[in-house]
């Protein structure tokens, strides 16, 4: 039986700020101003927005979106506390508010000022699945994503042989592809040795395997396929989408597999609901909070066996051109960190072919991912429309 | 013309747990040196971080009992940037997240082992180490 939800929802528009670091804008503001471009892009009256799911904490709550966009009837307001996982679950639940009827369009923003508000280490303190890793960890001196998932890291290179070369591999294809994209905060080419000479962070991460902390923000809009197919722009659908949670969600510490994602329950999910399978994907927007990340979750994605992510980002296979192109915007390693909503406005471009420099020649299918909140993974499959 | 005085910097406070309902007779145990762990009354499995219910039979009712010390290496990080302040002094230092014998890891700093020595299996062994009256943290340390 077909999945109810597959191809009923489209991402009908797509907004960023610019991606800086240093902004006199206001979280609330970046959001403001990505949401109206994307409802531009769509060709839909701010007005008739009825379903706003704001990042959180951005410095936005809904009824933000009806003081300054006038919203007539909002019908959904919700955050959903997911870290980096978050946008791309935001767009499971918008698309079943709009299949189901309950919103005609749906806004997910982010603005966030992650270079010049408070740093990553003060923000996670706002996050309520933190507390344990504050309680146990914080005072040995181990809070930070950089260091939680640094052990992780160093456990896949132990058992698997995974280098820093192959950490590298990542960085600097990711940083080929923000060149071509120009709104990103770096611009210039990294090498290699760039790579290896980045101070360490955490062991095995240097500064080059980290995502930037920046300013800017991104917005996208969900609206039933039937609306969005006379709407302003291609249609994109929402093939397959899925959120999923791992054991021992709040403790990395006590998972039985620290490796495992809750992206491992989605993945499946996701593809069994668009119907389709690795195979089918001809560009993926992976969420890179640190290069590893991006390592792992194409093994779990299926494009390689467990272990086997490092030799697989070798010889231009995941740059553009290559059998795998990702992250072709630069992802948050190198175009901006707006908690991965970057990742599905640049699939959307992609498909809409409208990625310019960066286009993915015939791209027809590709996949998105969130990751974050200590292991909560997202996904969603958009197609373009026959 | 008096100067004003430069204004100095109070030094950074290490960051302390702050124990819960459920989490406090851990924390009294490190302060006594002894390492308490949550099992449960019914069904007798170990569970950490300590929680009000059992995720294998439910109950509610558990007590809490001394585990052994020993462990075996199952991950590490060298954490070289300070993310708190407090720790910059102290950096780089190595944070071991360790199999407990007892059943469940633990995650610490690891003292007196070099980084070239570490590998997965490596066996280390549980210590305590007061930072004031009231708190006492894990620590590890060679077997």
């Amino acid at each position: 039986m077909v999945h109810p939800l597959r191809d009923k929802a489209a991402v009908s528009g797509i907004g960023e700020t610019a991606y800086t670091r240093g902004t006199t804008k206001s979280g609330l503001a970046l959001q403001l101003e990505a949401s109206l471009k994307a409802l531009d892009d769509a060709g839909i009256d701010p007005r008739d927005v009825d379903g706003v799911i704001p990042y959180f904490p951005g410095g936005a709550i809904a009824e933000d979106f009806i003081a300054n966009l006038g919203l007539k009837d909002l019908t959904l307001s919700a955050f959903i506390p997911m870290g980096g996982a978050t946008c791309v679950a935001a767009i499971q639940m918008a698309a079943m508010a709009v299949t189901t009827g309950v919103c005609k369009h749906v806004l997910i923003s982010v603005g966030r000022t992650g270079y010049s508000g408070s740093r990553v280490s003060t923000r996670l303190q706002q996050f309520p699945v933190f507390a344990q890793a504050a309680e146990f960890e914080l005072p040995i001196g181990m809070f930070a994503p950089a260091q939680l998932y640094a052990q992780g890291a160093r456990r896949h290179m132990e058992l698997y042989g995974t280098t820093a070369r192959q950490f590298a591999e990542v960085a600097v294809v990711t940083r080929q592809h923000a060149i071509l994209n120009g709104n990103v905060v770096m611009n210039k080419p990294l090498t290699v040795e760039d790579h290896h000479a980045s101070r360490m962070i955490s062991d095995p991460f240097r500064l080059f395997d980290c995502s930037l902390e920046s300013d800017g923000g991104a917005a996208v809009i969900i609206s039933a396929t039937d609306r969005a197919k006379d709407l302003r722009k291609p249609l994109v659908t929402i093939a397959g989408v899925a959120e999923g949670h791992p054991d021992s969600p709040a403790s990395i510490a006590q998972r039985p597999d620290i490796l495992e994602f809750g992206l491992v329950k989605s993945a499946p999910r996701a593809y069994a609901m668009a119907g389709v399978g690795p195979k089918d994907i001809d560009v993926a927007e992976i969420y890179d909070c640190f290069t590893f990340t991006v390592i792992r979750q194409l093994e779990i994605l299926g494009f390689c066996k467990a272990g086997e992510g490092g030799p697989f980002v070798m010889d231009g296979r995941i740059a553009l051109g290559g059998e795998l192109p990702i992250n072709t915007h630069g992802g948050l390693l190198s175009q901006g960190h707006v908690v991965g909503l970057n990742h599905v406005i640049e699939l959307t471009r992609q498909l809409r072919g409208e990625a310019g420099r960066a286009q993915v020649k015939q791209a027809e299918t590709g996949l998105v991912t969130g990751y974050g909140d200590m292991g909560d993974g997202s996904i969603a499959i958009l197609r373009r429309a026959a | 013309m008096s100067q004003a005085p430069t204004p100095v910097a109070p030094a950074p406070e290490r960051p302390l747990p702050t124990p819960t309902r459920e989490s406090q007779p851990y924390w009294d145990g490190m302060r006594e040196g002894r390492f308490l762990l949550q099992y449960c009354s019914s069904c007798g499995k170990v569970r950490h971080y300590p929680r009000p219910v059992c995720p294998h039979c439910f109950s509610m009712e558990s007590e809490f009992k001394e585990a052994p010390l020993g462990g075996s290496l199952h991950a590490w990080t060298v954490c070289h940037h300070p993310f708190n302040f407090f720790f910059k002094a102290s950096a780089p230092y190595i944070v071991a997240l360790v199999d407990m014998d007892a059943g469940v890891r633990v995650n610490a700093q690891l003292h007196g082992i070099p980084e070239a020595e570490l590998k997965i299996g490596r066996r280390v062994k549980l210590g305590f180490e007061p930072v004031n009256k009231e708190v006492t943290l894990p620590v590890f340390v060679a077997e």
